[in-house]
């Protein structure tokens, strides 16, 4: 009996597999489509950029001929077309060439770039949501309190300060004149070189070594400018979470819960709470995806090395391989987070299952 | 419940920030450390790079034949090359290379490294190819004229005769640094001469081997304890990469860094006055320039030409803006060197301009385009010029960005920026600022500046540069240098100079030896630390 069950039950579920198949061949389709159209994007506008890449090489006072052997060196002779093309067939074998300005393979400047923004924009992520979601919510409940006005200041002046003022004012302040905070860069001279890899986040790796000293160090190099970004990230993430919660609070089933004589924590924390979880989840990966872009002022002030330095010096010098590499890349993770958060949506929100 | 525990996650968070470092705000005293700006550093491969920060780099991880102290860069002393012999006929140098040497690989150093280097710079054909390009070589004849005889001798021939301080001077460049043949070899990739190795890699001899290099990040170098000379003071050199001005002055002022290299006029002068650190205004052999496009026929009038060298502000811009970026310099050979000239006959001076376009037939002025690059202090030189100019009526189109390929083509009217050459002698600056063979457009000398301004030099002008180059009697050169540099000055250059550049740097006061090299070859294994 059980044998003729599974039989009858085999093509529904070859079924359903082929459809889920198919389903994961679309997004999978739509990816690759988005991803192609981000290259083509950068790769025009690349080129319309007045820096001239060999210069950029060689220095402006190289003669003729040394120009024309770097630029077809470099590939620029060819029609721009065949430049994508060459480029879009190396990518398929994971090649992502070679950065004109470091010298270095564009996939190995990634693999040490993006973990230092990765280790800055994660912790400003958690510090936003962990200040920011609670400060929302409470205002929104003690609407028109005086809880609620110093929140709105708070977040005002988190929008509003440019945070590479910000970050020199914290600088000035806490480590020239009360050296309260270690210098800029990842780690102090004594502690460079003692972890190496695996991950290129010095956190992680140095938990890896067991050097707790470096950890420590790490940790007090990423705090100001973690703590910087992740305000701008609470302020907004406050504001959001504050203007989601009061629309839940003016719901009827609210009223229906006060009514049936529920405390106010339950009403906030087990209803309203839960409703707005898919939201703030979006909130959330949304000021992620735009930290992970690499957030070029902080880390210029804080002489961070990580992907927006990264993307930034590429672009002054028309290093086409270095922005295309970091334009794919950062298409890639936001995509991936995109992708993350509409897994979660499936457990928080049975609808969307 | 939930909300209790947020709240206790938040309270750690915040005791865990809160916890002050400790003030250890000192370098080590066998380390030096240099904040730099490394974002346009090209690489580690002394027969590619072409840039000052990475220059100093190579300087220290490679050594060449001939070396130029900093404090007389006029004389060249031995370096690789114990001695040398020039032949009577000017063309033959013989180098004896100094046996005892070895790279830090541990293979040791000979005759046949220094062939293989100087060969693979001329075959390379890179940017800093022309150090020896310029003096006839090419990768066609460079295997029959630079030779190593026996394992200590290198025979180098030129194709024509020069003075022999030019060929000495380009083997005292990074450039010309010798490279662990045999260590290259066995990292060649298809031919490549280990250029792919060399980019993260170091294949020297020098006081100093490269430890760890992150591009745009930190660069560590240990000193070499093999090294010929002795091991030198400070056990390592770190250099940070720091592309803000104000942070860079900050940690130097708080001890974290020893030396800073990119610093702002306004953060100088602060250091100055703060008293931690001394000022180093290195001389470089080049200047601040403005280009007059001579294919425009207004500016190709010579009176016009001579009108803009009145409405430059020398005496304003050197106590402000180019306080420590440049030296007044109305001439064309950079001081210091043969030939120079202490005369600044030019002042800002409005009514000789006014006067000067009004016998040019402009007593109205004229609307210029000006292209000039928007980083200080370039930019508020323009700036002065366009205001000064404003008041004769020349209205000036003030554009900023990077125009240098439009300039290069000849595609602009009228363009400033600064050079730096990087040898020793008059001849660099004047090979570009004052020969231009061959005018025409298609001739494409985009390496030189005359060229680009598309500038008729005067021919006895040309040819006296190039008997200068080619003469071998000191005294006569010298001469002939001071008797060029007037009639550069009496020509109405299309090129107008106002000051010869100088590279700061802000350096503690405990750190001695850290001396800036005008053709960036300062010296780690010179630097010590003490009271």
């Amino acid at each position: 009996m059980s044998i003729s069950q599974t039989s009858a039950i085999a093509p529904k579920r070859a079924k359903a597999a082929l459809g889920g198949l198919r389903k994961v061949a679309a997004s999978f389709a739509v990816i690759l489509t988005t991803l192609l159209g981000l290259l083509v994007i950068t790769f025009v506008v690349g080129r319309m950029v007045p820096a001239d890449p060999v210069i950029a090489v060689i220095g402006d006072q190289a003669d003729h001929d040394t120009y024309e052997r770097v630029y077809k060196e470099m590939g620029l002779d060819q029609p721009l077309y065949v430049q994508f093309a060459t480029y879009l067939g190396n990518v398929a074998q994971l090649n992502f060439g070679q950065s004109h300005v470091t010298k270095n393979p564009v996939a190995s400047d990634l693999a040490r770039v993006f973990p230092a923004t990765l280790e800055l924009a994660t912790l400003a992520t958690i510090i936003g949501a962990v200040f920011g979601i609670p400060l929302g919510i409470i205002s929104a409940v003690r609407k028109g309190t005086w809880v609620d006005h110093l929140a709105r200041v708070v977040g005002l002046l988190g929008h509003s300060t440019p945070i590479f003022w910000l970050g020199t004012i914290v600088i000035l302040v806490f480590y020239a004149k009360f050296s309260l905070i270690p210098g800029s860069g990842r780690l102090d001279i004594y502690n460079e070189g003692l972890v190496e890899g695996p991950t290129n986040s010095i956190l992680i790796d140095a938990v890896l070594a067991s050097e707790w000293e470096v950890f420590w160090d790490a940790l007090l190099h990423v705090a100001a400018p973690a703590l910087i970004l992740g305000y701008a990230a609470m302020a907004y993430l406050s504001r959001m979470s504050r203007s989601f919660m009061l629309e839940q609070l003016r719901q009827e089933y609210v009223l229906t819960a006060k009514a049936k004589g529920l405390g106010q924590r339950a009403i906030v924390w087990r209803h309203a709470f839960r409703n707005i979880r898919v939201q703030l989840l979006t909130i959330v990966a949304l000021a992620y995806c735009g930290l992970l872009d690499g957030t070029v002022l902080i880390e210029t002030v804080f002489a961070w090395p990580g992907l927006g330095q990264y993307l930034t010096s590429a672009l002054f010098f028309a290093d086409m391989n270095a922005v295309l590499g970091s334009v794919l890349l950062i298409g890639i993770i936001s995509i991936a987070i995109n992708l993350l958060s509409d897994l979660t949506y499936r457990f928080l929100d049975p609808r969307t299952r | 419940m939930k909300r209790r525990s947020f709240l206790m996650a938040s309270a750690l968070m915040a005791s865990t920030f809160a916890v002050p470092v400790a003030g250890q705000a000192a370098t080590p005293d066998d380390q030096l450390v240099i904040a730099t700006n490394m974002s346009s550093m090209r690489g580690l491969d002394p027969n590619e790079l072409n840039q000052l920060e990475s220059a100093e780099i190579v300087a220290n991880l490679y050594e060449r034949l001939i070396v130029l102290s900093a404090d007389d860069m006029t004389k060249p002393q031995p370096g690789i090359a114990e001695s040398w012999k020039v032949s009577d006929d000017g063309k033959t140098f013989t180098f004896k290379i100094r046996s005892g040497v070895t790279f830090h690989s541990g293979n040791p150093l000979t005759a046949k490294d220094v062939e293989w280097s100087l060969r693979r710079l001329v075959k390379l054909g890179l940017a800093p190819s022309v150090d020896l390009r310029q003096w006839g070589f090419t990768d066609k004849n460079v295997d029959e004229l630079i030779k190593a005889t026996d394992d200590t001798t290198v025979a180098l021939q030129t194709p024509e005769v020069w003075n022999p301080n030019l060929i000495l001077f380009s083997l005292a460049s990074f450039s010309t640094s010798i490279l662990d043949s045999k260590l290259l070899a066995e990292n060649e990739k298809n031919g490549d001469m280990g250029r792919e190795f060399l980019q993260t890699n170091d294949a020297g001899s020098g006081p100093y081997s490269l430890k760890t290099w992150r591009v745009n990040d930190l660069l560590i170098s240990d000193a070499f304890k093999d090294y010929w000379q002795g091991v030198p003071k400070m056990r390592r050199v770190i250099l940070r990469h720091m592309p803000e001005s104000s942070g860079q002055r900050l940690q130097l002022e708080a001890g974290d860094v020893d030396v800073a290299t990119r610093l702002s006029s306004t953060d100088l002068a602060a250091i100055e006055a703060g008293g931690k650190a001394e000022i180093q205004k290195t001389p470089g052999f080049g200047f601040y320039y403005l280009a007059l496009n001579q294919k425009d026929e207004i500016l190709s009038n010579p009176k016009v030409r001579e009108a803009f060298r009145y409405l430059i502000d020398y005496d304003g811009l050197a106590n402000t803006v180019m306080k420590y970026y440049g030296i007044k310099q109305q001439t064309v050979i950079p001081g210091g060197l043969p030939g120079a000239l202490n005369e600044t006959p030019y002042k800002l001076d409005i009514d000789k301009a006014k006067q000067l376009l009004a016998e040019a037939g402009y007593p109205s002025g004229f609307s210029k385009v000006y292209y000039a690059t928007p980083v200080t202090p370039e930019y508020e030189v323009a700036q002065s010029l366009q205001a000064n100019a404003a008041k004769v009526g020349i209205k000036l189109d003030l554009q900023g960005g990077d125009h240098i390929g439009k300039f290069r083509n000849r595609e602009f009217e009228i363009f400033s920026a600064r050079t730096g050459e990087r040898l020793p002698d008059p001849h660099a600056v004047l090979a570009s600022y004052a020969t231009n063979p061959n005018n025409a457009d298609d001739a494409k000398l985009a390496g030189l500046i005359a060229w680009r301004s598309a500038w008729e030099v005067p021919k006895s002008i040309q040819d006296m540069v190039t008997a200068a180059a080619h003469e071998t009697d000191q005294q006569k050169r010298a001469d002939l240098y001071a008797k060029i540099n007037k009639a550069y000055l009496e020509a109405s250059p299309a090129l107008v100079t106002s000051f010869q550049r100088t590279d700061a740097k802000a350096v503690r006061k405990e750190v001695t030896g850290y001396v800036g090299h005008s053709t960036w070859l300062t010296r780690w294994d010179t630097v010590s630390k003490g009271e």
